[in-house]
């Protein structure tokens, strides 16, 4: 197996603080702004709420919630940092009423298969597989794999167009360079957090299929 | 395409060069010029360690030899407060002092305070620590630290010596990071047991996994003290705290505390440097959910502390073995009344004799010190 990277301590804590103030920020933002209320509808109301609590977990020390849900969870993976990110911006770019396109089929492909490989490693955590699938995110073979992966969404038409296609190659390259979160790039793609978040993406998906 | 060549080039430029196959240090103590026999080796002292002011409860002693010139023949660490799992808990310390042949007046020398104000994240609650000494003579330490949880919300943190000194009186940490071996959210693994060192230097930390069910796990260091690799031990869900015996360089054994109850000490084994184990049939000795330590003078000398009772830990003793896996009782170390604790051996070699230090009714610890032929 190849060596593993793992992050320098002061990139560690520079993500905790930052990837969190994405997951924080952008989520809750995103949250409101889907609540159909005169005060979530304002953007200027969103904007305010967004970077306070950007600033709330750019604090440091337990004055942060990053300092608790690092205790708690540690750091969030890039994929969700970026998702939420995104959904963040989009809210405090568009108006109500103006949901965003549809996803490209390969996203949604991904998010099917993110579904399939948090089982995978919740299973692997309890020692339920023969090998000890974890181990192999610190080797350059599942990275590779993963980026091969990560990239097949942008082979549709006009689907580099679309942010959510980068999402993946994005928080890969962040870990190829910076080795974020933890130098394993199973916890760069996905985290508990992120998975149960793609349980909703793709039942909504199975949903709405199902209905038309 | 150009992203993923970016991506694989970025990878391959900051990854460091591949690791060796893990080959195990073999261990050649000798006394004038002879080798040690674990036959031969009888008790030549014994007492209490001293304990910080003002607390209840101590327990999980790691012990570390100090490189012959220093003033301290060993370094002694463990975690001690107000009660197991309470929040004042810290890691103390003490050393053997050569000169007056005593143990120092120990200090606590890691706070989960400071060492989550470093790390940016809360650590709820302090626990066992492990101590070594990597390839360029600095101190390591390796301690569970908690998340959102009790003990099964356990995670390891690395931390390495940032003091110029040794001396006990200036001996301080800092975090390197928390060591990534799980996906969920980095739970619930911890150490207990001594490094196994290995011939480049570096060593090979055995951990286990307590989320409901229990397995073990060896992560290895390379000689900096940098993650090079972790590989399941057992897939058995009631095998921990494994600790490490070399029957040659490539040939290693773990032998492992057993969660069931009227349990035995459990077993696998490695002919490949860790690379991949197997599971071997339970030893013939009994294990009240209770760790055990091993630790070998040389080839085919090999010792292992163990209470041997299914009943409990009122009793701990001393064994020998030439494989790893037929034991002789050697003595008895300790015994008391059915409510006595002595539990949580750790072994270390230094000044020409064998130290041993273990848990007393999770209050204190004590030590004790064998030579061969009983000669100090």
């Amino acid at each position: 197996m190849s060596a593993p990277a793992l992050p320098a301590l002061g990139v560690m804590q520079l993500w905790l603080h930052v990837g969190w103030a994405l997951v924080v920020a952008g989520g809750v933002t995103a949250v409101l702004a889907r609540l159909t209320t005169r005060f979530t509808a304002r953007v200027a109301v969103l904007r305010a709420v967004a970077a306070a609590l950007a600033v709330w977990t750019m604090l440091p020390g337990p004055y942060s919630s990053a300092y608790w849900l690092g205790l708690a969870f540690q750091a969030p993976s890039g994929v969700l940092a970026l998702v939420c990110g995104l959904l963040g911006w989009r809210a405090l770019r568009t108006t109500k009423g103006q949901a965003p396109a549809g996803e490209p089929a390969g996203v949604l492909g991904l998010a099917c298969v993110g579904v399939l490989g948090g089982w995978v490693l919740l299973m692997d955590a309890f020692a339920q597989w023969p090998w000890a699938v974890y181990g192999w995110g610190f080797g350059r073979a599942a990275l590779a794999a993963l980026t091969v992966m990560a990239l097949l969404p942008l082979l549709h038409k006009d689907a580099y167009r679309r942010a959510t296609a980068w999402l993946m190659p994005g928080a890969l390259l962040l870990f190829a360079a910076l080795r974020l979160p933890t130098g394993n790039v199973w916890d760069a793609v996905l985290d508990p957090w992120l998975w149960v978040f793609l349980h909703g993406v793709v039942l909504r998906a199975a949903y709405r299929r199902w209905r038309h | 395409m150009g992203l993923a060549v970016a991506v694989l080039a970025l990878d391959a430029w900051v990854r460091p060069a591949t690791s060796g196959p893990a080959l195990a240090q073999m261990p050649a103590i000798a006394v004038h010029g002879q080798p040690v026999q674990a036959a031969s080796l009888q008790r030549v002292a014994m007492g209490d360690v001293p304990m910080p002011p003002g607390t209840q409860a101590a327990h999980a002693s790691s012990l570390l030899p100090m490189p012959a010139g220093s003033a301290t023949a060993l370094s002694l660490f463990w975690f001690s407060g107000e009660r197991e799992s309470g929040p004042l808990v810290q890691i103390a310390a003490t050393q053997w002092d050569r000169a007056s042949g005593r143990w120092l007046e120990p200090r606590f020398v890691v706070n989960r305070e400071t060492m989550g104000a470093v790390l940016g994240h809360g650590l709820r609650r302090l626990g066992n620590p492990v101590a070594w000494m990597d390839g360029q003579g600095r101190m390591h330490l390796f301690v569970v630290a908690t998340g959102w949880g009790g003990w099964a919300a356990s995670r390891v943190l690395h931390l390495r010596q940032s003091s110029a000194s040794q001396a006990l009186q200036d001996l301080a940490f800092e975090p390197v990071r928390v060591l990534p071996l799980s996906w969920l959210w980095n739970t619930s693994f911890l150490v207990r047991n001594a490094a196994f060192p290995l011939q480049d230097g570096g060593m090979v930390l055995p951990v286990h996994f307590e989320l409901g069910i229990k397995y073990p796990v060896a992560v290895r260091l390379d000689a900096q003290g940098e993650f090079a690799g972790m590989t399941r031990i057992s897939a058995q869900p009631y095998k921990l705290q494994p600790t490490l015996l070399a029957q040659s360089p490539s040939d290693w054994v773990a032998l492992m505390r057993d969660e069931r109850p009227a349990g035995k000490i459990t077993a696998a084994r490695s002919r490949n440097g860790g690379a991949s184990w197997e599971d071997l049939p339970d030893l013939p000795l009994g294990n009240p959910d209770s760790a055990v330590a091993a630790f070998g003078l040389g080839p085919q000398q090999m010792l292992l502390a163990h209470n041997p009772t299914p009943e409990g830990r009122a009793k701990l003793d001393l064994s020998r073995s030439s494989d790893g896996l037929q034991w002789t009782w050697q003595q008895t170390l300790r015994q008391g009344t059915e409510e006595a604790e002595f539990s949580y051996p750790a072994m270390a070699w230094a000044d020409d004799a064998l130290w041993l230090a273990y848990t007393v009714d999770r209050a204190t610890l004590s030590w004790q010190r064998f030579a061969p032929g009983g000669r100090p």
